[in-house]
């Protein structure tokens, strides 16, 4: 049978937030599209365990993850390589931000265990609530908030050790106090 | 020093830098110390986390749907069988 176009809507519509959240995981773009188009080929052939009025994108998000994590086993050399391609590839930059500070951020980010920022992404980017992103992340409501904190701490310890460029004389201290968090 | 203050003190205003002194208060009625200044530094990059992560993230999904995965769906949901 055909697909409901209503449903096809949905899938499409999902794609550009599922691509950024794929590009996050994988910080390589070519990979986040194989991984896109496997998780869209996996979605539409099993499509009938969708269930209509639920969350289209979640769903999506939650199958493209699981791939992920699958596939990151196998692959995890990669994962490691992704640093620097990332914003070559994209199209535009993000304009609020200039390109250092924009390297700074996306260097930073790379650098948290992966658990902790695919729950930042999904929380603070893609906007997902703490339930959704439990549910896609397979974890407690919790966990998540959890995960989440721990990402911003260590992000902001990470961005202020970078910072302490500009302030100088008080390098030291400051990467003292920014690495000596409470973790 | 008064006097001058006095007759310019539009101009003067405007070349103060916007960086508390030492008799800056926090919201609390505290001092600004220098430990409350790493606290805000804190607050700030917290801020600053929020706003680069949506832009990275939206720079991304402002690239829309590309050719070849829009393609791809069409193509799938017109088939009897799925993507079998």
């Amino acid at each position: 049978m055909k697909l409901d176009p209503a449903i096809r809507d949905q899938v499409l519509a999902a794609v550009p937030s599922l691509r950024a959240f794929a590009i996050s995981l994988c910080g390589n773009i070519d990979r986040a599209d194989d991984l896109v188009q496997e998780t869209l080929l996996r979605a539409l052939a099993h499509i009938d365990s969708f269930q209509p009025g639920t969350n289209m994108p979640a769903w999506l998000f939650t199958i493209l993850r699981n791939l992920f994590r699958s596939e990151y086993r196998k692959r995890r050399r990669e994962v490691e390589d992704a640093d620097g391609r990332y914003a070559e590839t994209l199209k535009s930059h993000p304009e609020q931000t200039g390109r250092v500070e924009f390297e700074e951020f996306r260097a930073a980010l790379a650098k948290l265990p992966s658990d902790q920022r695919e729950a930042l992404i999904l929380v603070g980017a893609s906007g997902f609530s703490y339930e959704d992103a439990a549910g896609i992340c397979g974890c407690a409501v919790g966990t998540i908030k959890s995960r989440v904190n721990r990402a911003r701490t260590r992000l902001a310890d990470l961005l202020a050790i970078d910072n302490v460029d500009d302030f100088g004389p008080d390098r030291a201290t400051r990467a003292v106090l920014a690495g000596g968090g409470r973790n | 020093m008064g006097g001058r203050g006095n007759m310019k003190a539009g101009k003067t205003a405007d070349v103060q830098p916007p960086v508390p002194d030492a008799d800056a208060r926090d919201a609390m009625g505290r001092p600004v110390s220098h430990r409350k200044t790493e606290v805000r530094l804190g607050r700030e990059v917290q801020a600053q986390i929020g706003q680069q992560l949506r832009a990275m993230y939206d720079a991304v999904v402002k690239e829309g749907v590309p050719q070849h995965i829009n393609d791809l769906v069409r193509r799938l949901s017109e088939q009897d069988d799925g993507a079998a």
